[in-house]
């Protein structure tokens, strides 16, 4: 038990490793932060209800179209970019990248972390 | 009669600690318990009361250290905050303490210097920093007779004495014995998780002097702060207009919300620390057309503000529905009856009525925008969910 929350932790310390990630977290389905690697601890449990709220969003509107359940989802501004996937029933990860580095390997990483932790909560 | 200074605990047990009485904090491998004893002696010294702590696996220095980091002014209590330095001689270090342990590895000289201190002492709030420690430099037998004696001497010369005991895997004779047989109280402290929560959490497992609540309770360590209990999620729903997110606002430390164009569209979410408690407040949009969003945000709560507007009964079928789509029957649940400065606003027990509320829900009459009420509110839904007494 306190096992799966160590292992959790270390996911993403290792997430946070790979280049231009700032900070991530493991947040369940409904808004509850997991666990956070994160400069600003403090601002961790609304930015993991805000991410789970946006991603849930998401996904309803994006199945009401029948569009199917959308693989990510993706904010962009200007100092950042913000993106969220599902981890299974029970859980989404989110990272925060910097803005001048590529996608490709981060969601990459993103995805096969998400299946981890998936596999981690079950 | 000492205070633990546990948020909660004191209540659980009847007030506190009675002088003579012995209590241990069980503590499971690996979960921050070590700031029990900590608390208990800060909160006795605060009251003007006598702690003499007994550090075996850390030097005085570092405690009072910690006891800065939890932001406690240590120079209030300067002479009646006393150490027993059983650390310093171990590693060859100098001490400055008024009872030092010269030798922390044999038990009989640990043993006088700590009977000497409670003669010397008046009543006092003795707290060992790790009795596992001891355990482990003496042996098991020898230190479980030495305890057996000072539970003993501080019957007799009316301290209380509490131990902070980290549950390594000793024999099972051992750990019986702390869990069952040597204390008048044991606390058990352990890690928790359940679904997607990870948390800690202490409950009493034994107390002889009042009677047993069997209740755990969440906690987390705030520095500064110290234990607070803590709730992972309380909601906060109601119909469109009822005065949600103001509601959050007036009760959060600090709360963010997101609206547009005057109306919640996807959740206020709010952080509020008060008196012992550390809470997170999710507030649901009202509208019917966000509903999708209400029932995604409202699993895993521990407890809900049901938010109506009192000048407005033609809303209360869509709070009760709204009560279903959060899945909230079965949680404890405050009425909340807000507006109520507004004319026309109906008295709580006209809206039980026509509400046909059960008499065992609390309705708390509120004015969200100025802040009144929503505290007293905030202390009757904590007792619902902490089966308050």
């Amino acid at each position: 038990m306190t096992d799966t929350i160590d292992l959790i932790d270390k996911l993403l310390s290792d997430l946070k490793k790979s280049g231009g990630v700032e900070a991530c977290a493991a947040v369940s389905r409904d808004g509850l932060l997991i666990k956070s690697s994160m400069q600003k601890e403090q601002f961790a449990e609304s930015f993991a209800a805000m991410s789970a709220t946006m991603l849930g969003a998401a996904e309803t509107a994006s199945t009401e179209l029948g569009k199917g359940v959308p693989n990510r989802v993706i904010v962009e501004s200007t100092q950042g970019r913000l993106i969220a996937v599902g981890a299974g029933p029970s859980a989404l990860l989110v990272v925060i990248v910097s803005p001048d580095v590529g996608l490709g390997l981060i969601l990459l990483e993103l995805d096969k972390s998400a299946k981890i932790l998936k596999e981690l909560l079950e | 009669m000492i205070e633990t200074g546990i948020p909660k605990l004191d209540e659980f047990l009847g007030g506190g600690i009675p002088n003579g009485k012995t209590l241990v904090y069980y503590i499971q491998p690996g979960v921050e318990g070590e700031i029990f004893g900590l608390q208990t002696i800060h909160s006795s010294l605060k009251k003007g009361g006598t702690g003499l702590f007994v550090v075996s696996s850390t030097t005085p220095d570092i405690i009072k250290g910690q006891f800065r980091e939890f932001g406690w002014d240590i120079h209030l209590f300067q002479d009646r905050f006393l150490f027993v330095d059983a650390y310093n001689s171990l590693i060859g270090a100098p001490s400055n303490e008024k009872y030092v342990v010269s030798k922390p590895d044999n038990i009989e000289a640990f043993s006088k210097t700590i009977i000497d201190a409670m003669k010397e002492l008046p009543p006092s709030t003795i707290v060992f920093g790790s009795l596992s420690t001891i355990i482990d430099l003496c042996g098991e037998k020898e230190t479980l007779e030495a305890v057996r004696t000072w539970n003993k001497m501080a019957n007799l010369y009316d301290h209380v004495l509490v131990y902070n005991f980290t549950a390594w895997p000793y024999s099972e004779e051992t750990l019986k014995a702390i869990k069952e047989d040597m204390f008048n109280a044991v606390i058990s402290v352990g890690g928790i998780s359940e679904r997607v929560i990870f948390g800690q959490y202490f409950g009493i497992f034994k107390a002889d002097w009042t009677k047993e609540i069997k209740k755990s309770m969440l906690f987390r360590v705030l520095r500064p702060g110290g234990i607070k209990l803590y709730i992972p999620k309380i909601l906060v729903t109601g119909p469109f207009d009822s005065g949600k997110s103001t509601f959050v606002h007036a009760l959060s430390t600090r709360a963010i919300s997101v609206d547009r164009m005057g109306t919640t569209i996807a959740l206020d979410h709010g952080h509020i620390d008060y008196k012992g408690f550390s809470a997170d407040i999710f507030g649901t949009p009202g509208q019917e057309r966000f509903d999708p969003i209400i029932k995604l945000l409202s699993g895993e709560s521990m407890g809900v503000f049901l938010i109506v507007d009192s000048t407005n009964p033609t809303d209360f079928v869509r709070a009760k529905q709204m009560l279903e789509i959060t899945k909230s029957y079965g949680l404890p649940y405050v009425l909340i009856a807000n507006k109520q400065d507004l004319a026309g606003a109906l008295a709580p027990e006209e809206i039980r009525k026509q509400f046909n509320l059960p008499h065992d829900i609390p309705i708390v009459p509120v004015v969200a925008k100025d802040k009144k009420g929503v505290f007293e509110a905030f202390e009757v839904l904590i007792d619902k969910i902490t089966g308050g007494l």
